[in-house]
Protein backbone atom coordinates (compact mmCIF):
# COMPACT_ATOMS: atom_id res chain seq x y z
CA UNK A 1 0.00 0.00 0.00
CA UNK A 2 1.32 3.37 -0.59
CA UNK A 3 1.77 6.01 1.83
CA UNK A 4 -1.48 8.16 0.60
CA UNK A 5 -3.54 5.04 0.73
CA UNK A 6 -2.56 4.17 4.26
CA UNK A 7 -3.26 7.97 5.39
CA UNK A 8 -6.71 7.90 3.36
CA UNK A 9 -7.95 4.46 5.31
CA UNK A 10 -6.30 5.53 8.44
CA UNK A 11 -8.59 8.58 8.63
CA UNK A 12 -11.59 6.49 7.67
CA UNK A 13 -10.94 3.75 10.52
CA UNK A 14 -11.24 6.58 12.80
CA UNK A 15 -14.87 7.83 11.34
CA UNK A 16 -13.87 10.98 9.48
CA UNK A 17 -12.70 11.62 5.60
CA UNK A 18 -9.91 13.20 4.85
CA UNK A 19 -8.89 14.27 1.19
CA UNK A 20 -6.13 15.62 -0.46
CA UNK A 21 -5.72 19.13 -1.36
CA UNK A 22 -3.83 21.03 -3.69
CA UNK A 23 -3.05 24.57 -2.40
CA UNK A 24 -1.59 26.03 -5.88
CA UNK A 25 -4.89 24.88 -7.08
CA UNK A 26 -7.05 25.27 -4.72
CA UNK A 27 -8.66 22.52 -5.70
CA UNK A 28 -9.41 19.09 -3.76
CA UNK A 29 -7.98 15.84 -5.17
CA UNK A 30 -9.92 12.02 -5.28
CA UNK A 31 -9.01 9.58 -5.33
CA UNK A 32 -5.66 10.02 -3.35
CA UNK A 33 -2.48 9.77 -5.64
CA UNK A 34 0.81 11.26 -5.47
CA UNK A 35 0.68 14.25 -8.06
CA UNK A 36 -1.97 17.07 -8.08
CA UNK A 37 -3.72 15.74 -11.08
CA UNK A 38 -4.41 19.45 -12.35
CA UNK A 39 -0.96 21.18 -12.23
CA UNK A 40 0.66 18.06 -11.44
CA UNK A 41 2.82 19.04 -8.25
CA UNK A 42 3.56 16.57 -5.87
CA UNK A 43 3.03 17.65 -1.98
CA UNK A 44 -0.43 17.56 -1.57
CA UNK A 45 -2.02 18.31 1.74
CA UNK A 46 -4.57 16.43 4.07
CA UNK A 47 -7.58 18.45 4.42
CA UNK A 48 -10.52 16.91 6.69
CA UNK A 49 -13.65 17.28 4.68
CA UNK A 50 -17.38 18.19 5.87
CA UNK A 51 -18.89 14.76 5.48
CA UNK A 52 -21.51 16.82 3.92
CA UNK A 53 -22.98 16.17 0.26
CA UNK A 54 -25.80 15.17 -2.10
CA UNK A 55 -26.49 12.47 -4.31
CA UNK A 56 -25.22 13.34 -7.89
CA UNK A 57 -27.04 9.80 -9.18
CA UNK A 58 -27.76 6.09 -8.34
CA UNK A 59 -28.58 2.81 -8.78
CA UNK A 60 -30.25 0.03 -6.69
CA UNK A 61 -28.51 -3.28 -7.30
CA UNK A 62 -30.70 -5.99 -6.31
CA UNK A 63 -29.03 -9.08 -7.78
CA UNK A 64 -24.80 -9.29 -7.02
CA UNK A 65 -22.56 -11.40 -8.69
CA UNK A 66 -20.09 -10.75 -5.73
CA UNK A 67 -20.58 -13.67 -3.37
CA UNK A 68 -20.07 -10.61 -0.36
CA UNK A 69 -22.70 -8.99 -1.69
CA UNK A 70 -25.49 -11.65 -1.97
CA UNK A 71 -26.88 -10.88 1.61
CA UNK A 72 -26.88 -6.88 1.65
CA UNK A 73 -29.21 -7.34 -1.98
CA UNK A 74 -30.91 -4.88 -2.30
CA UNK A 75 -28.36 -2.00 -2.12
CA UNK A 76 -27.68 1.42 -3.52
CA UNK A 77 -24.32 2.22 -5.22
CA UNK A 78 -24.42 5.92 -5.91
CA UNK A 79 -22.01 9.08 -6.47
CA UNK A 80 -22.13 11.98 -4.20
CA UNK A 81 -20.85 15.05 -5.01
CA UNK A 82 -19.25 16.34 -1.41
CA UNK A 83 -19.78 19.83 -0.62
CA UNK A 84 -15.80 20.33 -1.48
CA UNK A 85 -16.17 19.97 -4.91
CA UNK A 86 -15.50 16.00 -5.27
CA UNK A 87 -17.54 13.02 -6.71
CA UNK A 88 -17.15 9.88 -4.50
CA UNK A 89 -18.70 6.34 -5.20
CA UNK A 90 -20.36 5.17 -2.18
CA UNK A 91 -23.43 3.21 -0.50
CA UNK A 92 -26.20 4.85 0.30
CA UNK A 93 -27.15 3.12 3.86
CA UNK A 94 -30.14 3.69 6.50
CA UNK A 95 -32.51 4.25 3.43
CA UNK A 96 -35.14 2.41 1.88
CA UNK A 97 -34.64 1.60 -1.49
CA UNK A 98 -37.30 3.47 -2.82
CA UNK A 99 -36.63 6.62 -0.41
CA UNK A 100 -33.07 7.34 -2.52
CA UNK A 101 -33.13 10.38 -4.93
CA UNK A 102 -31.32 12.28 -6.89
CA UNK A 103 -30.14 15.61 -5.26
CA UNK A 104 -31.07 14.54 -1.40
CA UNK A 105 -28.74 15.54 0.74
CA UNK A 106 -26.48 12.89 2.83
CA UNK A 107 -24.03 13.34 5.37
CA UNK A 108 -21.09 10.57 5.97
CA UNK A 109 -20.49 7.31 7.82
CA UNK A 110 -18.75 4.29 8.70
CA UNK A 111 -19.36 0.88 8.35
CA UNK A 112 -17.06 -2.16 8.63
CA UNK A 113 -16.94 -4.59 5.67
CA UNK A 114 -14.81 -7.43 5.20
CA UNK A 115 -12.97 -6.55 8.55
CA UNK A 116 -12.21 -2.86 7.67
CA UNK A 117 -14.18 0.72 7.80
CA UNK A 118 -15.44 1.87 4.26
CA UNK A 119 -17.03 5.77 4.02
CA UNK A 120 -20.99 5.70 3.34
CA UNK A 121 -23.26 8.34 3.52
CA UNK A 122 -26.99 8.35 4.87
CA UNK A 123 -29.65 10.54 4.51
CA UNK A 124 -29.10 14.19 6.36
CA UNK A 125 -31.77 15.15 9.05
CA UNK A 126 -31.18 18.24 10.60
CA UNK A 127 -31.08 16.68 14.17
CA UNK A 128 -27.75 14.73 13.36
CA UNK B 1 -0.68 16.99 -45.43
CA UNK B 2 -2.83 13.72 -44.27
CA UNK B 3 -6.64 14.13 -45.72
CA UNK B 4 -8.28 11.23 -44.65
CA UNK B 5 -10.01 10.43 -47.78
CA UNK B 6 -7.55 9.34 -49.39
CA UNK B 7 -8.56 6.21 -47.45
CA UNK B 8 -11.25 3.40 -48.49
CA UNK B 9 -12.84 0.77 -47.17
CA UNK B 10 -12.18 -1.95 -49.51
CA UNK B 11 -13.22 -4.74 -47.88
CA UNK B 12 -15.11 -6.44 -44.67
CA UNK B 13 -16.36 -9.96 -43.56
CA UNK B 14 -18.40 -10.97 -40.45
CA UNK B 15 -19.33 -14.30 -38.66
CA UNK B 16 -22.90 -14.48 -37.42
CA UNK B 17 -22.68 -13.83 -33.51
CA UNK B 18 -23.08 -17.11 -31.50
CA UNK B 19 -23.60 -17.77 -27.94
CA UNK B 20 -22.19 -21.75 -28.80
CA UNK B 21 -18.70 -21.76 -30.05
CA UNK B 22 -17.24 -24.76 -28.40
CA UNK B 23 -14.71 -26.41 -29.49
CA UNK B 24 -12.74 -22.69 -31.43
CA UNK B 25 -10.72 -20.30 -30.00
CA UNK B 26 -10.54 -16.65 -30.58
CA UNK B 27 -7.65 -16.94 -32.99
CA UNK B 28 -9.88 -19.42 -35.29
CA UNK B 29 -12.69 -16.72 -35.39
CA UNK B 30 -10.46 -14.09 -36.22
CA UNK B 31 -9.11 -16.01 -39.02
CA UNK B 32 -12.45 -16.83 -40.72
CA UNK B 33 -13.38 -13.06 -40.60
CA UNK B 34 -10.35 -12.36 -42.11
CA UNK B 35 -10.68 -14.58 -44.72
CA UNK B 36 -14.27 -13.07 -45.45
CA UNK B 37 -12.91 -9.45 -45.68
CA UNK B 38 -9.87 -10.39 -48.12
CA UNK B 39 -12.04 -12.38 -50.25
CA UNK B 40 -14.52 -9.72 -50.36
CA UNK B 41 -11.69 -6.65 -51.65
CA UNK B 42 -10.65 -9.16 -53.93
CA UNK B 43 -7.05 -9.35 -52.70
CA UNK B 44 -4.75 -12.47 -51.68
CA UNK B 45 -3.48 -12.77 -48.05
CA UNK B 46 -0.34 -11.75 -49.02
CA UNK B 47 -1.65 -8.36 -50.48
CA UNK B 48 -1.91 -7.77 -46.71
CA UNK B 49 0.56 -5.88 -44.69
CA UNK B 50 -0.26 -3.79 -42.27
CA UNK B 51 -2.55 -5.31 -39.03
CA UNK B 52 -4.82 -3.59 -36.22
CA UNK B 53 -6.26 -6.20 -33.72
CA UNK B 54 -9.01 -5.45 -30.65
CA UNK B 55 -8.42 -6.93 -27.80
CA UNK B 56 -9.52 -10.59 -27.37
CA UNK B 57 -11.53 -11.82 -24.21
CA UNK B 58 -10.37 -14.75 -23.09
CA UNK B 59 -7.35 -15.26 -24.12
CA UNK B 60 -3.81 -13.46 -23.37
CA UNK B 61 -3.42 -10.05 -24.41
CA UNK B 62 0.11 -10.63 -24.70
CA UNK B 63 1.70 -9.84 -27.81
CA UNK B 64 -1.78 -10.22 -29.25
CA UNK B 65 -0.96 -8.59 -32.95
CA UNK B 66 2.06 -11.09 -33.02
CA UNK B 67 -0.31 -13.81 -31.93
CA UNK B 68 -2.62 -12.98 -34.87
CA UNK B 69 0.22 -12.50 -37.73
CA UNK B 70 1.65 -16.04 -36.72
CA UNK B 71 -1.94 -17.58 -36.84
CA UNK B 72 -2.80 -16.34 -40.27
CA UNK B 73 0.79 -16.30 -41.48
CA UNK B 74 1.11 -12.46 -41.84
CA UNK B 75 4.04 -10.09 -42.15
CA UNK B 76 3.10 -7.02 -41.35
CA UNK B 77 5.57 -3.79 -41.98
CA UNK B 78 3.60 -2.44 -39.38
CA UNK B 79 1.04 -3.60 -36.34
CA UNK B 80 -0.18 -2.98 -33.31
CA UNK B 81 -3.21 -3.62 -30.76
CA UNK B 82 -6.06 -0.82 -30.46
CA UNK B 83 -7.19 -1.15 -26.96
CA UNK B 84 -10.08 1.92 -26.75
CA UNK B 85 -12.65 -0.52 -25.29
CA UNK B 86 -15.57 -0.13 -27.31
CA UNK B 87 -14.34 2.54 -29.36
CA UNK B 88 -11.12 0.04 -30.64
CA UNK B 89 -12.88 -0.99 -33.92
CA UNK B 90 -13.54 2.18 -34.75
CA UNK B 91 -10.05 3.61 -33.36
CA UNK B 92 -8.51 0.65 -36.14
CA UNK B 93 -9.59 2.47 -39.02
CA UNK B 94 -8.61 5.78 -38.13
CA UNK B 95 -5.35 4.06 -37.71
CA UNK B 96 -5.29 2.47 -40.81
CA UNK B 97 -6.16 5.29 -42.81
CA UNK B 98 -3.36 7.23 -41.13
CA UNK B 99 -0.53 4.20 -41.55
CA UNK B 100 -1.97 3.96 -45.10
CA UNK B 101 -1.46 7.66 -45.82
CA UNK B 102 1.65 7.45 -44.32
CA UNK B 103 2.57 5.00 -46.63
CA UNK B 104 3.62 2.01 -44.10
CA UNK B 105 1.12 -0.08 -45.75
CA UNK B 106 -0.88 -0.49 -48.51
CA UNK B 107 -3.51 -2.73 -47.31
CA UNK B 108 -4.24 -2.41 -43.46
CA UNK B 109 -6.27 -5.56 -42.07
CA UNK B 110 -8.35 -4.25 -38.69
CA UNK B 111 -9.69 -7.24 -36.40
CA UNK B 112 -11.94 -7.64 -33.73
CA UNK B 113 -13.83 -9.82 -31.64
CA UNK B 114 -13.30 -13.61 -30.51
CA UNK B 115 -15.16 -15.95 -27.84
CA UNK B 116 -17.09 -14.62 -24.73
CA UNK B 117 -16.63 -16.04 -21.87
CA UNK B 118 -19.60 -15.38 -19.25
CA UNK B 119 -17.28 -15.23 -16.61
CA UNK B 120 -15.39 -12.06 -17.44
CA UNK B 121 -17.99 -9.74 -15.17
CA UNK B 122 -19.43 -12.67 -12.85
CA UNK B 123 -16.77 -13.09 -10.48
CA UNK B 124 -14.60 -11.04 -8.31
CA UNK B 125 -11.62 -12.35 -10.74
CA UNK B 126 -13.36 -11.29 -13.60
CA UNK B 127 -14.60 -8.09 -12.84
CA UNK B 128 -11.49 -7.10 -11.73
CA UNK B 129 -9.29 -7.92 -14.25
CA UNK B 130 -10.89 -5.25 -16.41
CA UNK B 131 -11.21 -2.85 -13.36
CA UNK B 132 -8.30 -0.07 -12.99
CA UNK B 133 -6.72 0.22 -9.04
CA UNK B 134 -8.68 3.19 -8.42
CA UNK B 135 -11.99 1.30 -9.48
CA UNK B 136 -10.77 -1.63 -7.41
CA UNK B 137 -9.99 0.44 -4.29
CA UNK B 138 -12.79 3.07 -4.30
CA UNK B 139 -15.74 1.34 -5.95
CA UNK B 140 -15.17 -2.12 -5.77
CA UNK B 141 -15.98 -1.97 -1.83
CA UNK B 142 -19.02 -0.89 -2.75
CA UNK B 143 -20.71 -3.59 -4.85
CA UNK B 144 -20.76 -1.83 -7.97
CA UNK B 145 -22.06 -4.34 -11.57
CA UNK B 146 -19.33 -3.54 -13.67
CA UNK B 147 -20.36 -1.43 -16.59
CA UNK B 148 -24.59 -2.03 -16.18
CA UNK B 149 -23.75 0.31 -12.33
CA UNK B 150 -21.91 3.11 -14.20
CA UNK B 151 -24.24 3.33 -17.40
CA UNK B 152 -27.23 3.20 -14.75
CA UNK B 153 -26.15 5.75 -13.07
CA UNK B 154 -25.82 7.96 -16.33
CA UNK B 155 -29.58 6.83 -17.17
CA UNK B 156 -30.98 7.88 -13.84
CA UNK B 157 -29.20 11.28 -13.93
CA UNK B 158 -30.06 12.06 -17.36
CA UNK B 159 -33.92 11.32 -16.36
CA UNK B 160 -33.64 13.63 -13.76
CA UNK B 161 -32.01 16.74 -15.44
CA UNK B 162 -33.93 16.14 -18.20
CA UNK B 163 -37.12 14.26 -17.55
CA UNK B 164 -36.38 11.54 -20.09
CA UNK B 165 -38.41 8.16 -19.60
CA UNK B 166 -37.78 4.45 -19.23
CA UNK B 167 -40.65 4.68 -22.46
CA UNK B 168 -38.25 6.89 -24.46
CA UNK B 169 -35.19 4.92 -23.89
CA UNK B 170 -37.27 1.78 -24.35
CA UNK B 171 -38.19 3.16 -27.97
CA UNK B 172 -34.98 2.79 -28.75
CA UNK B 173 -34.43 -1.04 -28.63
CA UNK B 174 -37.98 -1.87 -30.30
CA UNK B 175 -36.95 -0.12 -33.46
CA UNK B 176 -32.85 -1.46 -33.35
CA UNK B 177 -35.22 -5.17 -32.81
CA UNK B 178 -37.09 -3.88 -35.70
CA UNK B 179 -34.06 -3.70 -37.68
CA UNK B 180 -32.66 -6.99 -36.90
CA UNK B 181 -36.06 -8.92 -37.75
CA UNK B 182 -34.30 -7.58 -41.15
CA UNK B 183 -31.32 -8.81 -40.63
CA UNK B 184 -30.89 -12.77 -41.05
CA UNK B 185 -27.33 -12.52 -38.88
CA UNK B 186 -29.04 -11.01 -36.01
CA UNK B 187 -28.68 -12.86 -32.49
CA UNK B 188 -32.55 -11.58 -32.01
CA UNK B 189 -34.06 -11.43 -34.71
CA UNK B 190 -37.04 -13.64 -34.57
CA UNK B 191 -40.14 -11.69 -32.42
CA UNK B 192 -40.74 -8.17 -32.90
CA UNK B 193 -40.50 -6.11 -29.15
CA UNK B 194 -42.79 -3.77 -27.99
CA UNK B 195 -42.26 -0.59 -25.33
CA UNK B 196 -44.57 -2.59 -22.84
CA UNK B 197 -41.99 -5.62 -23.46
CA UNK B 198 -39.14 -4.14 -22.37
CA UNK B 199 -40.42 -2.25 -19.59
CA UNK B 200 -41.96 -5.73 -18.58
CA UNK B 201 -38.20 -7.04 -19.00
CA UNK B 202 -36.56 -7.66 -15.11
CA UNK B 203 -35.08 -4.15 -13.98
CA UNK B 204 -31.31 -5.54 -13.83
CA UNK B 205 -29.70 -2.31 -12.38
CA UNK B 206 -32.41 0.30 -11.96
CA UNK B 207 -33.54 1.90 -13.58
CA UNK B 208 -32.18 0.12 -16.97
CA UNK B 209 -34.52 -3.25 -17.68
CA UNK B 210 -32.65 -6.61 -19.13
CA UNK B 211 -33.77 -5.72 -23.08
CA UNK B 212 -31.45 -2.95 -23.02
CA UNK B 213 -28.91 -4.14 -22.18
CA UNK B 214 -26.14 -5.54 -24.96
CA UNK B 215 -26.27 -9.11 -25.35
CA UNK B 216 -22.38 -10.44 -24.92
CA UNK B 217 -21.78 -13.30 -27.60
CA UNK B 218 -19.24 -14.92 -29.58
CA UNK B 219 -18.17 -13.51 -33.09
CA UNK B 220 -15.64 -11.60 -34.84
CA UNK B 221 -15.52 -9.00 -37.72
CA UNK B 222 -12.25 -7.81 -40.38
CA UNK B 223 -12.38 -4.71 -41.96
CA UNK B 224 -9.60 -4.07 -44.35
CA UNK B 225 -8.73 -0.27 -45.32
CA UNK B 226 -6.73 0.69 -48.39
CA UNK B 227 -5.45 3.77 -50.03
CA UNK B 228 -7.54 5.51 -52.52
CA UNK B 229 -6.97 4.43 -57.00
CA UNK B 230 -6.68 1.75 -58.54
CA UNK B 231 -6.99 -1.25 -57.49
CA UNK B 232 -7.22 -5.42 -58.83
CA UNK B 233 -10.43 -6.14 -58.70
CA UNK B 234 -12.73 -3.18 -57.36
CA UNK B 235 -15.52 -5.79 -56.51
CA UNK B 236 -17.36 -3.30 -54.36
CA UNK B 237 -18.62 0.50 -53.97
CA UNK B 238 -15.47 1.87 -52.21
CA UNK B 239 -16.23 3.73 -49.11
CA UNK B 240 -14.24 6.59 -48.33
CA UNK B 241 -13.19 8.06 -44.62
CA UNK B 242 -13.95 11.68 -44.82
CA UNK B 243 -12.88 12.26 -41.77
CA UNK B 244 -12.49 10.81 -37.84
CA UNK B 245 -12.35 12.45 -34.35
CA UNK B 246 -11.86 11.25 -30.99
CA UNK B 247 -11.56 12.62 -27.43
CA UNK B 248 -11.32 11.24 -23.79
CA UNK B 249 -12.72 12.51 -20.77
CA UNK B 250 -12.27 9.81 -17.80
CA UNK B 251 -11.88 5.91 -17.17
CA UNK B 252 -14.35 5.40 -14.48
CA UNK B 253 -17.73 7.15 -14.63
CA UNK B 254 -17.19 8.35 -11.18
CA UNK B 255 -14.41 11.16 -12.65
CA UNK B 256 -16.35 11.87 -15.03
CA UNK B 257 -17.02 15.90 -15.65
CA UNK B 258 -20.42 15.12 -16.75
CA UNK B 259 -22.74 12.47 -16.61
CA UNK B 260 -24.85 13.30 -19.34
CA UNK B 261 -22.77 15.01 -21.72
CA UNK B 262 -19.93 12.76 -22.85
CA UNK B 263 -16.82 12.88 -24.63
CA UNK B 264 -18.94 11.91 -28.13
CA UNK B 265 -19.93 15.79 -28.37
CA UNK B 266 -15.77 16.58 -29.00
CA UNK B 267 -15.13 13.23 -30.68
CA UNK B 268 -17.89 14.18 -33.19
CA UNK B 269 -16.66 18.07 -33.78
CA UNK B 270 -13.40 17.10 -34.89
CA UNK B 271 -14.81 14.48 -36.87
CA UNK B 272 -17.38 16.64 -38.84
CA UNK B 273 -14.30 19.55 -38.54
CA UNK B 274 -12.09 17.24 -40.41
CA UNK B 275 -14.76 15.94 -42.98
CA UNK B 276 -15.49 19.70 -43.57
CA UNK B 277 -19.54 18.50 -42.69
CA UNK B 278 -22.09 18.97 -40.71
CA UNK B 279 -24.79 17.21 -38.92
CA UNK B 280 -27.21 17.70 -41.37
CA UNK B 281 -25.15 15.96 -44.14
CA UNK B 282 -25.19 12.27 -42.06
CA UNK B 283 -28.10 9.80 -44.08
CA UNK B 284 -27.29 7.08 -41.15
CA UNK B 285 -26.03 6.65 -38.03
CA UNK B 286 -23.76 3.73 -36.71
CA UNK B 287 -24.03 4.34 -32.78
CA UNK B 288 -22.20 2.30 -30.16
CA UNK B 289 -25.33 0.86 -28.23
CA UNK B 290 -23.87 -1.46 -24.93
CA UNK B 291 -27.31 0.44 -23.36
CA UNK B 292 -30.45 2.61 -25.21
CA UNK B 293 -29.22 5.15 -22.97
CA UNK B 294 -25.84 5.54 -25.00
CA UNK B 295 -27.79 6.05 -27.97
CA UNK B 296 -29.91 9.15 -26.93
CA UNK B 297 -26.87 10.67 -25.39
CA UNK B 298 -24.68 9.91 -28.45
CA UNK B 299 -27.56 11.40 -30.81
CA UNK B 300 -27.67 14.68 -28.12
CA UNK B 301 -24.02 15.35 -28.10
CA UNK B 302 -23.63 14.37 -32.02
CA UNK B 303 -26.08 17.47 -32.63
CA UNK B 304 -29.27 15.05 -34.21
CA UNK B 305 -30.89 17.35 -31.13
CA UNK B 306 -30.23 19.71 -28.38
CA UNK B 307 -28.90 18.33 -24.91
CA UNK B 308 -32.16 17.04 -23.22
CA UNK B 309 -34.19 16.68 -25.95
CA UNK B 310 -32.80 13.51 -26.75
CA UNK B 311 -35.98 11.48 -24.72
CA UNK B 312 -38.41 13.51 -27.43
CA UNK B 313 -36.40 12.95 -30.42
CA UNK B 314 -36.32 9.59 -30.24
CA UNK B 315 -39.67 9.35 -29.49
CA UNK B 316 -40.67 10.60 -32.78
CA UNK B 317 -37.75 9.87 -34.77
CA UNK B 318 -38.20 6.55 -36.71
CA UNK B 319 -34.77 5.00 -35.81
CA UNK B 320 -35.76 1.58 -38.20
CA UNK B 321 -34.69 1.36 -42.15
CA UNK B 322 -37.42 2.60 -42.86
CA UNK B 323 -37.38 6.10 -41.06
CA UNK B 324 -36.46 9.52 -41.09
CA UNK B 325 -32.82 8.86 -39.43
CA UNK B 326 -31.68 5.17 -39.69
CA UNK B 327 -30.14 4.08 -36.63
CA UNK B 328 -28.06 0.46 -36.23
CA UNK B 329 -29.95 -1.11 -39.42
CA UNK B 330 -28.41 -4.17 -38.36
CA UNK B 331 -30.28 -4.37 -35.23
CA UNK B 332 -27.56 -2.95 -33.06
CA UNK B 333 -25.79 -4.77 -30.25
CA UNK B 334 -28.99 -4.77 -28.62
CA UNK B 335 -30.40 -7.02 -31.12
CA UNK B 336 -27.16 -8.34 -33.63
CA UNK B 337 -24.88 -8.82 -30.71
CA UNK B 338 -21.66 -8.21 -28.94
CA UNK B 339 -19.00 -10.15 -30.19
CA UNK B 340 -16.19 -10.36 -27.77
CA UNK B 341 -15.28 -7.48 -25.37
CA UNK B 342 -16.06 -4.93 -28.32
CA UNK B 343 -18.46 -5.41 -30.86
CA UNK B 344 -17.80 -2.08 -32.40
CA UNK B 345 -16.66 -3.46 -36.09
CA UNK B 346 -20.16 -4.36 -36.69
CA UNK B 347 -21.33 -0.72 -36.39
CA UNK B 348 -18.55 0.26 -38.85
CA UNK B 349 -19.20 -2.77 -41.19
CA UNK B 350 -23.14 -2.28 -41.52
CA UNK B 351 -22.40 1.67 -42.47
CA UNK B 352 -20.48 0.18 -45.21
CA UNK B 353 -23.35 -2.60 -46.38
CA UNK B 354 -25.83 0.41 -46.45
CA UNK B 355 -23.16 2.81 -48.52
CA UNK B 356 -22.51 0.12 -50.82
CA UNK B 357 -26.15 -0.53 -51.54
CA UNK B 358 -25.67 -4.48 -50.44
CA UNK B 359 -27.70 -4.33 -47.01
CA UNK B 360 -30.72 -6.53 -48.55
CA UNK B 361 -34.14 -6.14 -47.22
CA UNK B 362 -33.08 -3.18 -44.94
CA UNK B 363 -31.22 -0.91 -47.70
CA UNK B 364 -31.76 2.32 -46.38
CA UNK B 365 -32.55 4.56 -49.46
CA UNK B 366 -30.41 7.50 -48.74
CA UNK B 367 -27.24 6.31 -48.26
CA UNK B 368 -24.75 8.80 -49.28
CA UNK B 369 -23.01 9.41 -45.39
CA UNK B 370 -22.73 7.55 -42.48
CA UNK B 371 -21.88 8.14 -39.21
CA UNK B 372 -20.01 5.88 -36.85
CA UNK B 373 -19.36 6.15 -33.28
CA UNK B 374 -17.67 3.67 -31.31
CA UNK B 375 -17.45 4.39 -27.11
CA UNK B 376 -15.44 2.64 -24.88
CA UNK B 377 -15.86 2.59 -20.89
CA UNK B 378 -18.35 4.03 -19.38
CA UNK B 379 -19.45 6.76 -21.75
CA UNK B 380 -15.18 8.04 -21.56
CA UNK B 381 -13.63 7.25 -24.87
CA UNK B 382 -15.00 7.83 -28.05
CA UNK B 383 -13.85 7.38 -31.69
CA UNK B 384 -16.28 8.86 -34.55
CA UNK B 385 -16.46 8.08 -38.11
CA UNK B 386 -17.68 9.73 -41.09
CA UNK B 387 -18.17 7.58 -43.89
CA UNK B 388 -18.96 8.54 -47.74
CA UNK B 389 -20.41 6.09 -50.49
CA UNK B 390 -17.29 6.36 -53.12
ZN1 LIG C 1 -2.57 21.35 -8.39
Amino acid sequence: MTDYQQTYWEHIEEGSLWLQYCSHCQRYVFYPRRHCPYCPRENLEWRQTSGQGRVHSYTLVRVSALPEFKDLVPYIYALVDLVEGIRIPTNIIECAVDQVRVDMPVTLATIKREGRALPVFKPFQKQN
Amino acid sequence: MFRPEHSVILGIGELKPSLDVKGQISLDLLARAAVLAIQDAGLDKGDIDGLLVCPPSEDSYFLWPSQVAEYLQLSPTFMNMVELGGASAAGCIARASLMVAAGLCRYCLCLSGGIWDPQVFNTREGKTAVMSQAEIDYELPYGPMGFNSGYAMIARRHMHEYGTTAEQLAKIAVDQRTNALANPDALFNRQPLSIQQVLDSPIVVDPLHLLEIVRPCSGAAAVIVGNKGPHRAPAHTPVILRGFGEAYTHNSIAYAPSLTTSAIKAAGERAFRMAQLTVKDIDLVSLYDCYTITVLISLEDLGFCHKGEGGRFVERTDLTYKGNLPCNTHGGQLSFGQPSFAGGMSHVIEAVRQLRGEAGQRQVSNNRRALVNGNGGTMSTQCCLILERG
